[in-house]
């Protein structure tokens, strides 16, 4: 005989269980965010302003009047250097290993691709340290400057965009680009009209996760550019250092001053609101181009 | 016998001529052999089926005439094969160029995420034509042979994945008609669609037939008996008979065939 109709108990009670798990991972997820943001304007709220955004820091110690315009300023002048350094180099990367996939040379890459993901950002630090600031031994001999701190920056990001592009093309379907093929086009025109505009939605998603990344970092900029309360005119040399809205954060919640604490958690928001507006940004990128794919060739 | 007098001006005592000419043909990935020593003749402008049960070496044998197979990585081919005397497989030879002059459908309708017009004009485009008006009288004569455009002309501009998947198939089949092909190689065309859409694939076939060459691969033994002209019963990795399907399926020179075609195994 066949039990009766509708779901047993023991169904029933794992649907229940399962529901109550799945909403506690959902609270989980979402508190730490929403902690962030109301923590951040609860605190900051008093500092928030217009100019706080436009206006340099000013009186003593440096930032207790004024807002947080260089550390906004430098921090998307590290963004730029960083993705002009790694987002060719990490698509290009993640395009060779998608092609190549089996070759041994791809699998090398890739494994050390993954080593230099887990390199702490200290270490990173350290060796743009010597390699681009330290005015001794080998190097450029840059000092501390947003070019040293860029570049280093940019090499931390290679790896995540290398890693998220190819992911991104093997995603996109194997009959899509068979049917390029068989119509005689040639890798590289599947690659460019198909594969990688089926893919721009993944990769944009890549760059982002790197940019974002980047504009948390503090540790490479400790030993590469540390901070400059002004607007350098160049991105080399002894005055070359950038502000840096992450490292201002750093440096005014260490000060023993209650109103920079209050700054720190303001620049806290407007940090968080750039991020919001770059995954945008990004996001609205990736479909503008995708669409311009679709309607070309 | 072959009744090779429908356009008897060009062979009328020898027949059709081979258009794709495999002999001592194999096929391995890596270390597996999927085909031994496989011998074929494609005749021009006819139809050849290629059955037999999965896992027979009909998909691989049909990829190989293309050099879609190169992809894989181990793929490697002994043996000759030769497009009107050229070797498909010479060091000389650009599979790109292959690839132009045979074309290819898939199992699965895989029409790209572009327009309608834009599927059929993929091909023309990668090879460098611009004109707008060369490309629209192409698209518009691929799709009429496809026997799409009456369904499609509307909506030219419109998303291919808005078609059925009978007719995202028949774009499929435009859009490999669009680039001019000499040989259209079919890998189970209708075997994702209903009866009525493999009907109107199998009339397009026969009206395609006097201008192309066509091989396609079929589970479905009726099918075969009702598009093509050969027929070529393939069994783990080796052709076990080839001829002209009436004869092939009424009376088989190999007792496999027969068990197979009976419905005996596979």
């Amino acid at each position: 005989m066949l039990p009766a109709k509708g779901l047993s108990p023991y169904r029933r009670f794992r649907n229940a269980i399962l529901g109550i798990l799945t909403g506690i991972a959902f609270v989980l997820a979402v508190t730490p965010l929403l902690a962030i943001i109301y923590i951040a304007y609860d605190r900051g709220k008093n500092a928030l302003s217009l100019s706080f955004i436009t206006s340099m820091p000013s009186g003593f110690p440096v930032g207790i009047e004024g807002g947080i315009a260089n550390g906004i300023v430098g921090s998307l002048i590290l963004i730029m250097l960083a993705s002009l350094l790694s987002v060719p180099v990490g698509v290009w990367a993640g395009l060779y290993l998608w092609d190549q996939a089996h070759t041994g040379f791809a699998k090398a890459t890739r494994l050390l691709s993954d080593l230099l993901l887990g390199v702490p950002s200290v270490i990173w630090g350290v060796v743009g340290y010597y390699v681009f600031s330290t005015n001794t031994g080998f190097g450029f001999h840059w000092g501390f400057s947003g070019l040293a701190a860029g570049l280093t920056l940019g090499f931390i990001m290679i790896p995540i965009v290398t890693r998220v592009t190819e992911q991104a093309l093997r995603d996109v379907p194997r009959s899509y680009i068979e049917g390029a093929l068989a119509l005689g086009a040639s890798r590289f025109q599947v690659v460019r009209g198909l594969a990688v505009p089926a893919a721009i939605t993944g990769i944009g998603t890549g760059v982002l996760l790197g940019v974002l990344n980047v504009l948390g970092q503090t540790a490479p900029l400790v030993f590469t550019n540390y901070y400059n309360t002004g607007i350098p005119h160049s991105l080399v040399g002894s005055n070359g250092s950038v502000g840096d809205l992450a490292m201002q954060i750093f440096i005014y919640i260490h000060e023993p001053s209650k109103a920079l604490h209050v700054k720190a958690m303001a620049a806290a928001l407007v940090l968080t609101v750039i991020v919001l507006l770059l995954d945008m940004g990004i996001r609205l990128l990736a479909w503008g181009s995708r669409k311009y794919a679709q309607r070309m060739g | 016998m072959e009744s090779n007098n429908a356009e008897g001006v060009t062979f009328p005592a020898k027949g059709p001529a081979a258009k794709i000419r495999v002999s001592n043909f194999s096929a391995y990935y890596g270390k597996v052999q999927a085909l031994h020593d496989v011998d074929f003749d494609i005749l021009d402008r006819r139809i050849t089926a290629l059955i037999g049960p999965s896992g027979c070496g009909k998909s691989t044998f049909l990829r190989s005439l293309n050099r879609m197979n190169d992809f894989y990585s181990g793929f490697r081919v002994e043996g000759m094969a030769t497009l009107d005397g050229e070797d498909i497989y010479g060091s000389q030879v650009n599979p790109v160029l292959i690839r132009q002059r045979v074309g290819m459908v898939f199992q699965k309708p895989n029409p790209f995420q572009k327009s309608i017009f834009e599927n059929v004009a993929y091909g023309l485009r990668i090879q460098g034509v611009r004109s707008k008006s060369v490309l629209s009288d192409i698209v518009e004569k691929s799709l009429r042979a496809a026997a799409l455009w009456e369904e499609v002309k509307d909506r030219l501009s419109g998303s291919a994945f808005s078609l059925s998947g009978g007719q995202q198939q028949r774009l499929c089949i435009a859009r490999a008609l669009a680039v001019e092909p000499e040989v259209i190689l079919l890998d189970e065309p209708a075997s994702a669609l209903d009866p009525i859409s493999t009907a109107r694939i199998e009339e397009l076939m026969q009206d395609l037939k006097d201008r192309y060459t066509i091989a396609i691969v079929t589970h479905n033994m009726q099918q075969a008996a009702r598009v093509s002209d050969r027929t070529a019963f393939f069994l783990d990795g080796t052709l076990v008979e080839i001829g002209e399907t009436s004869r092939i399926f009424t009376n088989p020179e190999d007792s496999r065939t027969e068990d197979y075609i009976t419905g005996r195994f596979g």
